[in-house]
């Protein structure tokens, strides 16, 4: 607290020093781009936490039992599909995911949950239709890739993933304390801690953003394999909010619609926010191993997909 | 990190947001229709902020003394950063710079299902996405022969010349696509300088229309709008 105050003090002073000297136009809008990703997200992040927090607080832990296939088998296409419902971006799914895993879930249907929620809801689906008139195609083939590969991703996770790789959420549930106090000490904690590793994500996307040379892009565009990992990558890179990446992928026009398809598909489920707040949030064994096997089984699916439909 | 200090950190988000939210400069950042959801994240934030303190003094005032560590990693510090970068940086909404960078792809709108006539207005203002969509995707036939009013800012052409320009935001300015017209028959502005172009549609000389140009006959500097982004 008292390091707070005195740092407060300190840069109430330097401002004005300070404030002259960033204005190079890179600077600028690295740092506009950072505070829009931040601000963009929080809403969300907000809205991810507080349901989890809602879950773990007020939902029983025997309504998941019930909900959900006892087979893990089975149980993993079923929240897969479950995402559909679930209107936010991939901030609100870490948290709700974590929160599904500590009361119980199977882990490879949560993983499942996770991928799928924030790339095929209605809001999503919907923004990606408009951002391609004339393409509906588009729309049904992001929906098909992203839902197979959270699917697929999370019947890996169930046959090849070890428990000690994963560290579930404990949820914070104390006796005696009342099921509000539960919630409000779930979702400050998971604010902060989710709400630092959005910073770092940010921070990285910002100044990818303001450093890409736009040359590289118009050379990859003209290789069909490299322009498909390729715009995978950038998608890892630029960290867009997956509600808004189909009109980023339908400007980027000279690459092919399979490209931009990769592009959709690999964004909401492996980008440099959703990386630290998966590591934050699991532990980093965890990321190592799940999201470049998520990223693969993306892009292969984006090129199946694209194949098939566009 | 201690509950007190959790609380702090918490309390300047939340202060943050509706400073911006409620000055108005969180049009830099996101799009208008946000605004909704930013106050009401803020309330929550500033709810959460004001258990955590509660907490922590009713935690001191009954001398529990657990240090009030409970598993809030460090890195929770980070997020003082964006309030640091607002304090500091106090950033501008994109303008040339991001503009610039994107002169290179072609500027992109969707074909609509039709194009209605102009509506009414001597000259009449047109948002610059539309003014694209008439001169790319309709010829300029309904463009032909009308006195139009284009808004926004000079992106200077690094071979000579210069656009009128505006961002669009689909969602935050992470994303922001720039819609640019060329200016014909006018001297270029500094770069990020605000201004109406009165002027009319003409076809290319290269008879390529994936250049919307304008013929300027009047280039009037104005104030920074309230919205900068289209």
């Amino acid at each position: 607290m008292e390091i707070l105050a005195v740092a407060a003090l300190a840069l109430v002073l330097l401002q004005p020093f300070l404030a002259g000297r960033l204005t190079n136009p890179a600077v600028q809008a690295g740092a506009t781009v950072f505070v829009s990703i931040v601000i963009q997200a929080l809403p969300f992040l907000v809205l991810g936490v507080v349901l989890s927090a809602a879950i773990a607080a007020f939902v029983p832990a025997s309504f998941w039992r019930k909900a959900l296939p006892k087979r893990p088998g089975l149980a993993v296409p079923v929240a897969g599909c479950a995402g559909a419902v679930l209107p936010g971006c991939e901030c609100a799914s870490v948290p709700v995911s974590g929160s599904l895993m500590s009361r119980g879930v199977a882990p490879a249907a949560a993983l499942a949950f996770l991928l799928s929620a924030p790339a095929i809801n209605p809001i999503v689906v919907i923004s990606t239709f408009v951002a391609f008139p004339g393409q509906p195609m588009m729309a049904v083939a992001r929906f098909g890739a992203s839902l197979v590969t959270a699917v697929i991703v999370g019947w890996i996770w169930l046959r090849w993933g070890r428990g000690e790789w994963l560290r579930i959420p404990t949820s914070r549930h104390v006796e005696g304390q009342s099921r509000w106090q539960t919630f409000a000490a779930a979702a400050t904690h998971d604010l902060l801690h989710a709400g630092g590793f959005l910073v770092v994500g940010g921070i990285a996307a910002a100044v990818l953003n303001v450093a890409i040379p736009q040359q590289w892009l118009q050379t990859l565009a003209e290789h069909p394999a490299l322009a498909i990992v390729g715009l995978a990558l950038l998608a890892v890179l630029l960290s867009i909010c997956s509600e808004a990446d189909a009109f980023v992928a339908a400007s980027l026009t000279q690459f092919s619609l399979t490209a931009r398809l990769a592009f959709l598909v690999v964004g909401p489920m492996v980008d440099l926010k959703l990386i630290s707040l998966q590591a934050g949030t699991f532990g980093k064994s965890f990321m190592y191993r799940f999201a470049p096997t998520t990223f693969v089984m993306a892009v292969l699916m984006a090129t199946v997909f694209g194949w098939w439909l566009l | 990190m201690r509950r007190d200090v959790q609380g702090a950190v918490l309390l300047l988000l939340g202060i943050l947001l509706l400073r911006l939210t409620l000055g108005g400069s969180y049009v830099y950042y996101v799009k208008v229709s946000m605004k909704p959801f930013l106050l009401l994240t803020a309330v929550v934030l500033l709810a959460l902020a004001a258990w955590s303190l509660w907490q922590a003094w009713r935690q001191s005032s009954d001398l529990v003394d657990d240090h009030g560590h409970n598993g809030v990693p460090q890195v929770a510090w980070l997020l003082v950063l964006p309030v640091l970068v607002v304090f500091l940086v106090s950033p501008r909404p994109l303008g040339a710079y991001t503009a610039a960078r994107q002169l290179a792809t072609a500027p992109v709108v969707a074909e609509p299902a039709e194009l209605l006539p102009l509506p009414a207005g001597d000259p009449v203002d047109l948002p610059i996405a539309d003014y694209i969509t008439r001169a790319v995707w309709g010829q300029g036939q309904t463009l032909e022969g009308r006195d139009v009013r284009l808004t926004g800012f000079v992106t200077p052409d690094p071979d000579g010349g210069w656009w009128v320009t505006r961002l669009g935001l689909a969602c935050c300015a992470a994303d922001a696509l720039s819609f640019r017209a060329r200016v014909l028959g006018a001297e270029a502005l500094p770069a990020n300088t605000w201004v109406e172009v009165d002027g009319r549609w003409v076809r290319g000389d290269s008879g390529d229309p994936a250049i919307p140009l304008i013929e300027a006959e009047d280039v009037t500097r104005i104030p920074e709008p309230g919205n900068p982004y289209e």
